[in-house]
């Protein structure tokens, strides 16, 4: 009895789960392994930083935890559901619900207003247009750019859009947020002001994984993991 | 709510690129366009050509002319045919089941004298069933009666113009006129008869210079008895228009057994409306093609906008990919912005056919109408074009892998 209750008893499962997760493309005669057998456990709440040199697969590994792929073999629990083998539509849906991103090169639609960018979640999640804009300035006035709603993007720094982007991935209350490099566009400073605001989303018990190859922002996270040709090699730091 | 916010974009998209858009979107305008025109001539020359046949005695009616045969190996019977005359219409109003009116006429030029004017003139011998025949009535004092042609009487109905150039303000009725030296009585004068296609020309003008007198006065003074006077030609009017057919194959009997020969032609308006409208057919297919390949090519530029677009903004549908689109959901973003640009096309198309068929109305000088299914199937036929031509781009942008779409420079 008590055998069966086993998984269930489990007091916290972690929102991220990875077992032997493999990624093989362009299979054949030239194959390229890009993840070869990932283990990954991240609870509720850490802020988490994956660091590897280029080529060492940590992309690959960031696009599988963002559902934006699926791997080839392995499984990937997120936040208690089995997304290993989901389809492109369930993809989609995962990504609209749980997951919030942030990507170096900020990818604001250049032609929408700050407000439009923010509230475009919603929209695929089909949130009515009241609701929409005012997540959308709640969102804003998080990273404190709510008196910037109107503007384009090309009207404002390079900061002030990456602020924009994590407005965005904040606006639908995600149980992960995924920044891919976020500060490689920005100097020093600005990059610094970006990395302040994931700490205070962090202390507020927000998941984030940041992928970084810059040790300075790398060691101001709780945990450090290191992937080397496909394998993580320090799970814990 | 995406589907709104897709138009907004697609409205967007034409503000943004408005000069490219507009040029790209020509073949569609024109395309439009020139199935408005198509339209509004068809409903036009069709509704001008009805009115013309209502005017002039509805198509119920049908000619019987003289036609000689030319032959000179003749037997007896047929040597001695005189063509047609008015027995030939007592013949027929008595005989013919599918006939409800006869109208022979004899028309002949003669000598008309008022005091001081003379002139040669047409004047033509009528029967009453001339008046409800061509729907031309008196306008003053009254037609030719049964009685005037029992009794060969004297008596004479001017047109219009008659009326001016003998009588001038003068009141003609009960006047005598002097036509070839004996003198008839002016009974009435006709109602102005008008019908143009263009608003310039009367096409019925003639029938307002004529002068009507009873045909048996007209036989008889020309010394012939009433049954053997020839007649010009005659009408008949059938009793029902899905009988045609019937209605010519018994006049011919009829005539064939009165003459022996086949010295006469019967046609019907029936025939004739077929064989026109056959025409108009060939018309409206001809311009209805020209159109078609019109919003083909525009259609084809559309889909050329949109995959243009669609490249320019691999990044964008990454990025709407990430948070979270459905392949559906760009698919119809993709689908509603083309049909949203090839409607936007279609309503300047309305503009560009209002254009073609003023320029053909004053041309042809002919009217012109635009009705208000007219605009929708135009603008149906542009949403089309932008449903079929766009779906191609939508099904690309639909497809495109997000993490490939992320990394386009």
């Amino acid at each position: 009895m008590s055998a069966l209750l086993e998984p269930e008893s489990e007091p916290e499962r972690s929102l991220i789960h990875l077992a032997g997760v493999t990624k093989i493309y362009d299979a054949g005669e030239n194959a390229v392994q890009a993840l070869a057998g990932v283990n990954v456990e991240i609870s509720r709440g850490e802020f988490v930083a994956i660091v590897g040199p280029s080529g060492s697969g940590k992309s690959t590994l960031m696009h599988i935890l963002g559902c934006l792929d699926s791997p080839t073999d392995g499984e990937y629990w997120l936040d208690g559901e089995n997304v290993a083998d989901l389809s492109a539509r369930a993809l989609a849906r995962i990504r609209n619900q749980k997951i919030g991103f942030v990507f170096q090169t900020f990818n604001l639609l250049p032609r929408a207003t700050v407000w439009k960018n923010v509230e475009l979640p919603l929209l695929y999640a089909g949130i009515g247009t009241e609701e929409r804009r005012e997540r959308a300035l709640e969102a804003l006035k998080h990273v404190g750019l709510d008196r910037r709603a109107k503007h384009r993007p090309n009207e404002l720094s390079g900061g002030q859009r990456q602020r924009v982007a994590i407005a965005r991935a904040l606006v639908n209350d995600p149980s992960l947020i995924l920044a891919d490099e976020p500060t490689g566009n920005l100097d020093t400073k600005t990059g610094s002001e970006i990395i302040d605001i994931f700490e205070k989303l962090a202390a507020n018990n927000q998941t984030i994984i940041l992928v970084t190859h810059d040790p300075a922002i790398a060691a101001r996270t709780q945990r450090k993991i290191t992937i080397v040709d496909g394998l993580i090699v320090s799970p814990e730091s | 709510m995406l589907i709104f916010e897709s138009i907004i974009d697609g409205l967007r998209d034409i503000k943004d690129h408005f000069g490219r858009t507009l040029l790209q979107l020509l073949g569609i305008i024109l395309g439009a366009g020139s199935i408005v025109a198509t339209f509004s001539l068809s409903v036009a020359g069709k509704s001008a050509a009805m009115e013309y046949y209502r005017v002039s005695g509805g198509i119920q009616k049908i000619w019987v002319s003289n036609h000689p045969t030319g032959k000179v190996t003749l037997g007896a019977r047929a040597l001695a045919s005189e063509g047609l005359t008015y027995g030939d219409a007592l013949a027929l109003r008595r005989d013919a089941k599918e006939i409800d009116l006869v109208s022979p006429v004899a028309n002949m030029d003669m000598t008309i004298r008022y005091r001081a004017i003379e002139k040669p003139r047409s004047v033509l011998g009528v029967v009453p069933a001339y008046s409800p025949m061509n729907d031309f009535h008196a306008g003053e004092g009254r037609f030719i009666t049964d009685n005037d042609l029992t009794s060969a009487a004297r008596v004479v109905v001017l047109g219009t113009e008659r009326a001016q150039e003998f009588f001038g303000s003068e009141n003609p009725i009960g006047k005598i006129l002097t036509i070839n030296g004996t003198g008839y009585q002016v009974v009435g004068v006709m109602e102005e008869k008008y019908f143009s296609f263009d608003q310039k020309r009367n096409i019925m003008r003639w029938m307002n210079r004529q002068m009507y007198i009873p045909i048996t006065t007209f036989v008889t003074r020309k010394g012939e008895s009433p049954q053997h006077g020839k007649i010009s030609y005659m009408h008949a009017r059938m009793r029902d228009i899905k009988r045609a057919d019937q209605s010519v194959d018994e006049i011919k009997h009829i005539l064939k057994r009165e003459h022996g020969i086949n010295d006469f032609e019967v046609f019907s308006r029936v025939a004739n409306l077929r064989r026109n409208e056959q025409n108009n057919k060939m018309y409206d297919m001809t311009f209805m093609i020209c159109g078609i390949i019109s919003l083909l090519v525009g259609g084809i530029v559309v889909m050329n906008i949109q995959l243009a677009s669609f490249n320019e903004r691999v990044r964008e549908v990454g990025t709407r990919k990430a948070v979270g689109a459905s392949p559906a959901q760009i698919f119809f973003q993709f689908l509603s912005e083309s049909i949203v640009v090839s409607v936007f096309g279609g309503f300047l198309g309305l503009f560009a056919g209002k254009l073609f068929t003023t320029a053909i109305s004053m041309l042809m000088k002919r009217p012109t109408f635009i009705t208000p299914s007219t605009i929708v199937n135009a603008l149906i036929f542009a949403a089309g074009t932008g449903l079929f031509f766009g779906m191609y781009p939508a099904i690309r942008a639909s497809r495109l892998n997000p993490i490939e779409a992320l990394r386009t420079e």
